[in-house]
């Protein structure tokens, strides 16, 4: 009898005291670049995903809450927030920008203050190197975006299918802003272009600073490629520009951070025409099946489509909270160990990391069946996807002053 | 024909820092004031063209209007925001006045740039070109847009010109930078005099602003290196000297496109910078300097 | 009337520093962390009031010295550690920067005017360049994690912040109100009277430089080992320099003390403003700019009440 009415007792306190538990809200710190456009999607696009599983109930009770921090695109204020983050706010996890050198900066401070951290954007491989150099205090940063090597591989499975099988294109020179994340690309793009069948007869890395790039474009066309193989972010709207007021004659194809924005086509005025550039979405591209509703419900809240991040950022929200729920902690050792195993269909592909050992250890897996972009062009003010062959929504077409090797 | 590109291009460039430095060496040589907020105003100048063309859908012509007259604007304001109040204010130390204007100027700068950055963000912006496509000289194909920069700049460097030199308000502006206290024996209005020296400072800032966008695209981030640049073409020039400025203003241009061209892009603007130095210790005064 | 004067100024800063001293007491680790910032900015600023506010000379480049004494210390640290002490890298940053005020300072206090003025502009833009250029060795513009730490501890890393900052501010202080600061003083405003009188006005410019370098540099070494990474965009950018002459005028120059009250200000401000996203910094320079036009005397100036003598 007394038996019973203890354990009547115990669990009634206990049922007492879990809603206090339950009612912790889950807080992911975001910290991001709001004025440029690439990083002004980021929180939005968390905080939809937070919306959504709070309306299904939460994380087994639990709320998530995202706590917005703007970092002027600046290392230092990404450190102040960082510290702010997780002192002051007492977040659980941090989702932190789309900056290579911010998500560098961040990195050693995730591992002194034992806070997870993963980036929707960044691309340099540096970020992963650290962590196979370091496992045990660098742990705690995930790299949720391709990094360089991974996204120069893409490009030149891009480049075989669309310009050397069918346009026979054989010569290509190589253009990059000097940044951190272009070494990597660039180091990877002169490995896989002669595989896939185009010779790099030049490398070309300008200043993220340039404003005038007449003599680059000379320079190049002086050389007489087939392509030009670009690895730019930094920039976007002037290269672009002066390409086509200059009417070089040989296309862009590659990295284009700026081109993905569904914006380009107005701040360039229409010369974006005919620029081809990876990206890990599209418009009215079903990656997967979560893709096109992410899209409608982030249109629906606020008016305009996400940046590429924005995707990321949303997938990267699901996942902490898929981690916590498998974790069934938000003690950042087990989240990290959750987070390894992490086996998810995303908005951008299937969602899984490299492990522990692996050169790119908390990177992203790629390649068929994971995670492989997509190549679009710009083509009459809309973005077409034209690789892989199975998504594809349009075909290439490039404008009249451009020469395509088989034309000449 | 690397000759030619250089001639070519160097040219261009050369023309539209000459338009962005004189307007900087004429608001200094008349009313005193180094505007550091200088490049802002060239940026918002493209950038409200750009912005009008997006979202009043006008041509080209309208949109560069437009760019123009929020130059014109916003000098007048920084007039009388950020140096009026101080060149009349009594609780400033007549030697302490230079830097307080200066303070301001460049907070005013940031003021603008910031309110750029926050409702158009700070990606490049480019102005919708007034001339397209290409012509092909001495086998360099070049876009129309560069040799229409170059011309409008050298037009309206002359009327600036024959506005100094010939009219009677001009060559009043120009006995007011020689000796302001001269001017008012001869019962002119200084107050006068600077309005339009400011309106004028404004249309060449709007349309040097509105050239660049055309030709290569501005952004907030373009701020800082604008300003910095033409000061530096008129130290280079000699501070109040609007001939010293055009010449400085080519040999950076032509200095800047002949490293771009002949040694790397990304060492661009280097040469230009250890040039400043040595003149600064040879000859302070720059190349033509009067004070 | 210069006693009263001197010691109101003085019981200012005693107060403050008492404040400050006790804050770890109450204040959260976030906020510390900000106030660490701010300190040191605030030698930043006061180094930079030293050589305007009483040597007369505009220094448009403080992040020269500020960046030679950072960036100095953390190549250092982040190619020799751990064979290297830290403070042996943060001394190095001081030396760097002393050396390049040096030979920055002996041809450019020649030039008058905004010459001067320019000739450290320019040099922030070569540092700027040298630094992205020789980006394997520097970072490049993606900036220099060091390995080091002085502490990840937020109070730890708070005191040494406010004891340099006090020390420093003392001794600058001290050096304004010396014999040497009024010389100074009368240099900066007419240095051909001062030159009459007998006193070796380059001379004392040249030794206010030095000091503004030495504490500059060594404000940025420490800050370095703060951070724990070093990057253009902290230590070397235009912008970075544009904030601490905002701060030093906006505190009230010629007072050192309000050269730290206006950094302490513009970065809690900055702060305070952070919900507000993108409008903060132009919310920030708005109100400089008022107090500018209507409080020529700075923040230190309204506290005190009045015209000054």
């Amino acid at each position: 009898m007394e038996y019973k009415a203890a354990a009547l007792v115990a669990c009634s306190t206990l049922a007492l005291a879990l809603p206090a538990v339950a009612a912790d809200p889950i807080k992911i710190g975001v910290i991001a670049e709001a004025q440029a456009v690439a990083g002004s999607s980021i929180g939005p696009a968390a905080q939809l995903a937070a919306e959504e599983i709070n309306a299904k109930g939460g994380v087994d009770g639990r709320q998530v809450e995202i706590v917005v921090y703007d970092n002027h695109s600046s290392s230092a204020e990404s450190v102040r927030a960082f510290q702010r983050a997780v002192s002051e706010d007492k977040v659980n996890a941090v989702i932190a920008s789309y900056i290579s050198e911010v998500v560098l900066a961040l990195e050693p401070w995730a591992g002194r203050l034992k806070t997870l951290m993963i980036t929707p954007g960044a691309a340099s491989d540096v970020i992963t190197q650290n962590i196979a150099k370091d496992y045990d205090h660098l742990k705690y940063t995930f790299h949720g975006y391709l990094t360089s090597s991974a996204l120069a591989g893409l490009v030149c499975d891009a480049a075989k299918d669309l310009l050397v099988t069918p346009l026979k294109m054989k010569s290509a020179v190589i253009v990059s802003e000097d940044a951190a994340w272009t070494t990597p690309l660039d180091a990877g793009y002169e490995a896989c272009l002669p595989k896939v069948g185009l010779k790099v007869l030049d490398h070309v890395r300008f200043s993220p600073d340039t404003t005038d790039f007449t003599p680059i474009f000379n320079k190049i066309e002086g050389q007489k490629p087939d392509v030009m193989i670009t690895g730019i972010s930094h920039v976007g709207t002037q290269p672009t520009v002066q390409w086509k007021s200059q009417q070089v004659p040989i296309p862009m194809f590659g990295i284009s951070s700026q081109a993905t924005n569904s914006t380009f086509w107005n701040d360039t005025n229409g010369a974006t025409e005919g620029v081809l550039f990876n990206a890990v979405s599209g418009p009215g591209v079903a990656v997967t099946p979560k893709t096109l509703p992410f899209v409608e419900a982030y249109k629906k809240k606020y008016g305009n489509v996400p940046a590429y991040s924005g995707y990321t950022a949303y997938d990267e929200v699901y996942m902490i909270a898929d981690a916590v729920r498998r974790a069934k902690s938000t003690d950042s050792d087990k989240l990290v160990d959750a987070m390894e195993k992490t086996d998810y269909i995303g908005t951008i592909g299937h969602v899984a990391f490299l492990p522990k050992g692996d050169p790119h250890v908390h990177g992203l897996r790629t390649g068929k069946g994971y995670i492989t972009g997509l190549m679009l062009q710009w083509q009459d003010g809309k973005q077409l996807n034209l690789w892989p062959k199975e998504l594809a929504n349009g075909t290439l077409k490039f404008p009249a002053f451009v020469k395509v090797a088989t034309t000449r | 024909m690397l000759f030619w590109q250089i001639l070519i291009d160097g040219f261009a460039i050369s023309a539209l820092y000459a338009l962005g430095a004189t307007g900087f060496t004429l608001i200094f040589g008349v009313s005193g004031v180094l505007n550091l907020s200088h490049g802002a105003i060239m940026v918002a100048a493209a950038v409200a063209a750009w912005a009008a063309a997006g979202l009043l859908h006008v041509n080209a012509y309208v949109a560069s209007l437009i760019g123009i007259a929020v130059g014109i604007v916003l000098a007048f304001a920084t007039y009388f925001i950020a140096v009026r109040p101080i060149q009349q204010s009594k609780r400033i130390a007549e030697s302490e006045r230079e830097i307080f204007i200066l303070t301001a100027t460049l907070l005013w700068g940031i003021i603008i740039q910031e309110l750029v950055a926050y409702l158009y963000t700070n990606n490049a912006k480019t102005v919708l070109p007034i001339v397209e496509g290409v012509v092909t000289v001495f086998g360099v194909r070049t876009p129309s847009n560069e040799f229409f920069t170059a011309a409008v700049c050298w037009v309206v460097i002359g009327l600036l010109w024959l506005l100094v030199n010939k009219t009677r308000r001009g060559k009043a502006v120009l006995a007011a930078s020689m000796n302001p206290r001269g001017v008012t024996l001869l019962g002119i209005e200084l107050s006068g005099i600077y309005l339009t020296v400011w309106a004028v400072y404004g249309l060449l800032a709007g349309i040097a602003g509105i050239l660049l966008g055309m030709f290569l695209g501005v952004s907030s981030y373009s701020v800082g290196p604008l300003t910095a640049s033409a000061f530096s073409i008129v130290v280079l020039g000699g501070l109040g000297s609007v001939s010293g400025s055009l010449i400085a203003a080519y040999v950076v241009g032509y200095l800047e496109t002949m490293t771009a061209y002949m040694i790397s892009p990304a060492y661009r603007s280097v040469p230009a910078l250890l040039l400043l130095i040595v003149v600064m210790y040879v000859r302070p005064q720059g190349l033509f300097g009067r004070r | 009337m210069r006693a009263m004067f001197a010691s109101r100024l003085v019981w200012i800063g005693i107060a403050m520093l008492a404040a400050g001293a006790l804050l770890p007491l109450f204040a959260s680790g976030y906020v510390l962390g900000l106030l660490t910032v701010a300190f040191y900015t605030a030698v930043f600023a006061m180094s930079w009031d030293l050589l305007f506010g009483f040597a007369g000379e505009v220094n448009f480049g403080p992040t020269f010295l500020i960046g030679l004494g950072a960036y100095t210390a953390g190549i250092l640290d982040a190619r020799l550690s751990p064979h290297i002490s830290i403070w042996l890298c943060v001394a190095a940053g001081a030396a760097a920067a002393v050396i390049g005020g040096l030979l920055l300072a002996l041809p450019a206090l020649r030039l008058r005017g905004p010459y001067f003025g320019l000739t450290t502009l320019v040099a922030v833009l070569l540092l700027q360049s040298f630094i992205v250029v020789f980006a394997g060795l520097t970072g490049g513009e993606i900036g220099l994690s060091v390995p080091d730490v002085m502490s990840i501890d937020a109070n730890t890393n708070y005191w040494i912040a406010f004891g340099f900052m006090a020390v420093s501010g003392a001794i600058l202080f001290g050096l304004s109100r010396s014999a040497v600061g009024l010389i100074l003083q009368a240099s900066g405003q007419d240095s051909v009277q001062a030159g009459a009188l007998g006193f070796n006005v380059v001379k004392h410019k040249l030794a206010a430089f030095v000091v503004s370098a030495f504490f500059s540099g060594l404000a940025g070494a420490l800050m370095v080992f703060y951070m724990g990474t070093a990057s253009v965009g902290t230590f070397v950018d235009i912008a970075v320099g544009v904030q601490v002459i905002i701060a030093a005028i906006l505190g009230g120059r010629r007072t050192v003390v309000g050269a730290a009250i206006g950094a302490i200000f513009l970065i809690s401000m900055g702060e305070l403003l952070r919900p507000l996203g993108e409008l903060a910094t132009l919310i920030v320079s708005f109100i400089a700019l008022l107090v500018i036009l209507f409080f020529p005397d700075g923040l230190l100036g309204i506290l005190r009440g009045g015209a000054r003598s």
